[in-house]
């Protein structure tokens, strides 16, 4: 039995790391902004805890802290100019980003390895510090939903104009969504690199916007949960089904375009809805 | 007492004039009536007020604060408050999530506190859901409150959007064109709180395309044509003017 757990530790690791993106991505579409950014901003956490603890020999838990302040700062400073933009505009201006600081990572070589990647990250981070982290982000994610900044972001979301009408400021809400998603990425591209040994600059590219995008959208965008569940879905599903991992790209491209035709509120989003709406009827024949 | 007060207000688009020089003004306590044919350029002032078109020209004060050129956001701040022609309700949330909402400009929760659900923001959301189930049984509206707002009868969306502006606790309200699509049994309900606001002290500026509906309610009215003020004066004085009787039903001797 204990084997068999052990075996599955690294993808419970890879799960847990990767539920901070999935909140990462999910902050800032609840906020109304169709950020694609959360890879960037985990590649600069990541690079940056990286490089505190290969070159300059720093105690892990200051590179985490690097990490996720300067993914931060680097999602304000985005935040500033895609105020201006809306939907798909905002969204190619994010995966523009992306391509910058991915060619910025490999020309600057002595900094970051540049093609090389970045090597010997001594390992830090193992499960216990990975949970910890996740159920941590987990519940700023569920504290954020219960409270006034997600009721702003929910109207926000939804209509802009009736945000402005009640008194929302939504440069400033959009722009803390971005600072929580670019803290967020960052955190947990530091964990990823204390965890993993080493960077790779293509790690933090296109893929991952992909992956990221399809925890969200498979689980639902409005509900804590659906990010939980998109996530668990994506990571094990591969596992299952051997042969499907040679093709994850594939199978992910496949589900999206599915759930977006038949469920295009998410599984767990689909399914509260259901329940509540279950509920009221219950009320309604009671009366 | 406050008045809201629209000083030579003016809009261009391009070379079209769709506001000219408007002068008017709302006191507090009274429902002051705008009206004009389709195309007069009514909701653009009402666009002007709210900050959600930029003004061409001349001035918006609330008392003494100039609200011209504020944002959006910060003149729902200084007192303002809105319905919108076309009903706006969050379609996603229940009809107590829409209502909740307008309470924002006066949660004082810090971000902090919201961020990490600290008890300052727990009890301060657990307060404002009383507030608005309260708000909502002035409304009527108690029954449908989990009730996913999109799916209420046009009569009840048009409750839902009123019980969300007051929730703002505004000085003044704009109502633009509320009773629009409303059987009589469904406008007089509207009607009723309408006069319970001014009784309150708020000053009210009615849009209107019901003509009738605007004599019976307000004190003053306002009558607007191509984007300028053709006649002002007391429900009766505005009725009997020709200038509004050839705007709203052409000049025979001239057709």
């Amino acid at each position: 039995m204990n084997g068999l757990v052990a075996g599955y530790l690294p993808l419970f690791d890879i799960y847990l790391i990767h539920l901070g993106l999935a909140f990462s991505q999910y902050i800032v579409l609840r906020a109304g902004v169709f950020s694609l950014a959360t890879a960037a901003f985990a590649g600069i956490g990541a690079y940056t805890a990286g490089i505190f603890a290969v070159n300059l020999g720093l105690h892990p838990a200051l590179g985490l802290l690097a990490g996720t302040l300067t993914g931060m700062a680097a999602a304000i400073f985005l935040s500033v100019p895609l105020a201006r933009l809306r939907g798909v505009y905002q969204a190619i201006a994010t995966v523009a980003f992306i391509q910058i600081c991915l060619s910025l990572n490999i020309y600057s070589e002595n900094l970051t390895g540049g093609a090389m990647g970045l090597n010997n990250i001594p390992k830090t981070v193992g499960t216990g510090t990975l949970f910890v982290f996740a159920a941590l982000a987990t519940y700023l994610i569920w504290a954020i939903e219960r409270g006034r900044l997600g009721r702003a972001f929910n109207t926000i979301r939804q209509d802009e104009a009736v945000a402005a009408s009640l008194g929302i400021n939504i440069t400033r809400h959009q722009m803390l969504a971005f600072a929580i998603s670019g803290a967020l990425a960052g955190l947990f591209g530091g964990l990823e690199a204390y965890h993993s040994y080493a960077l790779d600059p293509n790690q933090f590219g296109f893929h991952l916007l992909i992956t990221a995008l399809s925890y969200v959208i498979l689980g639902g965008r409005n509900s804590v949960v659906g990010p939980l569940i998109g996530t668990a879905i994506l990571i094990i599903l591969p596992e299952i089904a051997r042969p499907l991992a040679e093709n994850r790209m594939v199978i992910y491209g496949i589900m999206l375009i599915v759930v977006i035709n038949y469920l295009p509120k998410g599984i767990a989003d689909t399914a509260i809805d259901a329940i509540r709406a279950r509920r009221l009827k219950a009320r309604g024949d009671a009366k | 007492m406050s008045t809201l007060k629209l000083t030579n207000l003016s809009k261009r688009f391009g070379g079209v004039v769709a506001s000219d020089d408007v002068n008017l003004s709302v006191p507090a306590g009274e429902i002051i009536g705008l009206i004009g044919p389709n195309g007069a350029g009514k909701t653009t002032i009402v666009n002007m007020i709210t900050g959600m078109l930029p003004v061409s020209g001349g001035q918006i004060h609330v008392g003494d604060a100039d609200i011209t050129h504020a944002p959006a956001h910060e003149i729902s701040r200084a007192g303002l408050a809105r319905t919108f022609q076309n009903i706006r309700l969050l379609g996603e949330a229940t009809v107590l999530e829409n209502v909740m909402i307008g309470f924002h400009r006066h949660e004082t929760s810090s971000t902090l506190a919201a961020l990490l659900s600290l008890p300052a923001a727990s009890s301060e959301t657990a307060s404002l859901r009383e507030r608005t189930l309260a708000l909502l049984a002035e409304f009527d509206l108690q029954d449908f409150a989990d009730y996913p707002a999109s799916g209420l009868s046009y009569g009840h969306q048009r409750k839902v959007e009123m019980a969300r502006a007051m929730a703002a606790e505004p000085d003044f309200v704009l109502l633009d064109e509320p009773i629009a699509g409303m059987n009589d049994v469904e406008s007089d309900a509207l009607a009723e709180i309408f006069q319970r606001l001014a009784a309150n002290g708020k000053g009210v500026l009615l849009i209107e395309h019901n003509v009738r509906f605007v004599a019976k309610m307000c004190s003053y009215i306002y009558v607007l044509d191509g984007g300028r003020l053709i006649s002002e004066g007391t429900p009766d004085d505005v009725l009997k003017d020709p200038a509004v009787i050839s705007a709203y039903l052409g000049d025979q001797h001239h057709a």
